[in-house]
């Protein structure tokens, strides 16, 4: 088997692993591929494992010094995760762009009459589910953007106090202005620090006057990306900073 | 990585070598973030970006020399390198390109 082969299921099943690879220095061209359980394979020095849980940390890929070489640290990991609570229209429309970009989608709902494939085709995962067992199913973690969408305080309440106690990278709701502020009292009401208040990108998305679904989905999936690459989201025309993003850590 | 698994098994399964490059690492702005992979065919056939076509052509020919027998290869392209004009990138950056056998 060669390092290909072994690489190969890691990246087909979404798993975590990095390929180190010298670029400079004595013996170029060797690798080492490290699994996420430690297990190498590969002709290149067998130390490099050492550096694969910062590596692995960093989620994504990168260059290292190491000695009297260079070495490129190519991080394999799962595609981000979005998890929609509310499987309405807009729902629908948000799976079918984030699966544009590659991404893992779950929808969850309490209502079984509403999380349907027949309604939401795009859906990787639909989940008839209560708030707190749609958190608990999925495991929000870094790579994970949630958006909630029901309007419905019975629903958006224990979703957003759940997922706001989870390293999740994004926590949007749907709602106008007043909506949040009135929301966000019984939040507060609940026990809710004020700076995870704070983390809740409410009324969600980027203000590009979106109307129909499809348009409200593109507003909210702009800004999971802008979020999730440290930028504010306005145009590029305007912008003072370079164009490309370097992926915040922790999130490819 | 995912996306380029088809057009190298396909290869792959002709008799066919193949070559990977890699963008190691980007200055300033580039077109293709690190990490972004350009798969090459032994006969010339191509999968992914490396740069969104604006030094494809070149880094397939340091790919084929790979598959020749060469060695694994760092390129640097950008617009302080002298080809510039013939294959530079229109954004203004640089970007470094390694070229391995993959096996």
């Amino acid at each position: 088997m060669t390092l290909f082969d072994e690489l190969r299921p890691v990246v087909e099943g979404g798993g975590r692993a990095v390929v180190f690879t010298i670029i400079a220095g004595d013996q170029l061209g060797a690798k080492v591929l490290v699994r996420e359980d430690g297990s190498t394979v590969g002709d290149g020095p067998a130390e490099l494992a050492a550096l694969a849980p910062d590596a692995l940390r960093a989620g994504r890929s990168h260059l290292i010094e190491h000695g009297d070489s260079t070495l490129f640290a190519d991080v394999f990991g799962p595609p981000p995760r979005l998890l929609v609570y509310g499987a309405i229209d807009t729902a629908e429309a948000l799976c079918r762009a984030a699966k544009l970009l590659g991404w893992t989608t779950i929808v969850a709902d309490a209502r079984a009459r509403f999380a349907t494939a027949e309604r939401i085709p795009s859906a990787d995962e639909l989940l008839v589910v209560w708030p707190e067992d749609a958190l608990a199913q999925v495991q929000p973690d870094l790579g994970t953007a949630i958006v909630v969408l029901t309007h419905d305080d019975k629903f958006d309440v224990p979703m957003l106090i759940g997922s706001l106690a989870t390293e999740a990278f994004y926590v949007g709701a749907l709602g106008s202005r007043r909506n949040q502020e009135r929301r966000n009292e019984l939040l507060r009401d609940a026990g809710v620090a004020e700076s995870d208040v704070g983390r809740i990108a409410g009324p969600c998305g980027l203000d590009i006057g979106a109307e129909s679904p499809a348009e409200t989905a593109l507003s909210m999936l702009t800004e999971i990306l802008a979020v999730r690459a440290g930028r504010s989201g306005g145009r590029l025309k305007d912008a003072p900073r370079r164009i490309h993003a370097e992926p915040a850590t922790g999130k490819k | 990585m995912k996306e380029l698994l088809p057009d190298i098994d396909r290869w792959r399964s002709r008799g066919e070598k193949v070559a990977l490059a890699t963008v190691v690492a980007t200055r300033r702005s580039s077109p293709r973030p690190v990490g972004s992979k350009l798969a090459v065919s032994e006969s010339g056939e191509l999968a992914g970006s490396v740069s969104g076509g604006c030094v494809e052509s070149d880094v397939v020919l340091a790919a084929q020399e790979v598959l020749a027998g060469g060695a694994p290869r760092l390129l640097t392209y950008g617009i302080t390198d002298d080809m510039a004009l013939e294959v530079g990138l229109p954004c203004g950056g640089e970007i470094d390109v390694f070229v391995e056998p993959l096996e």
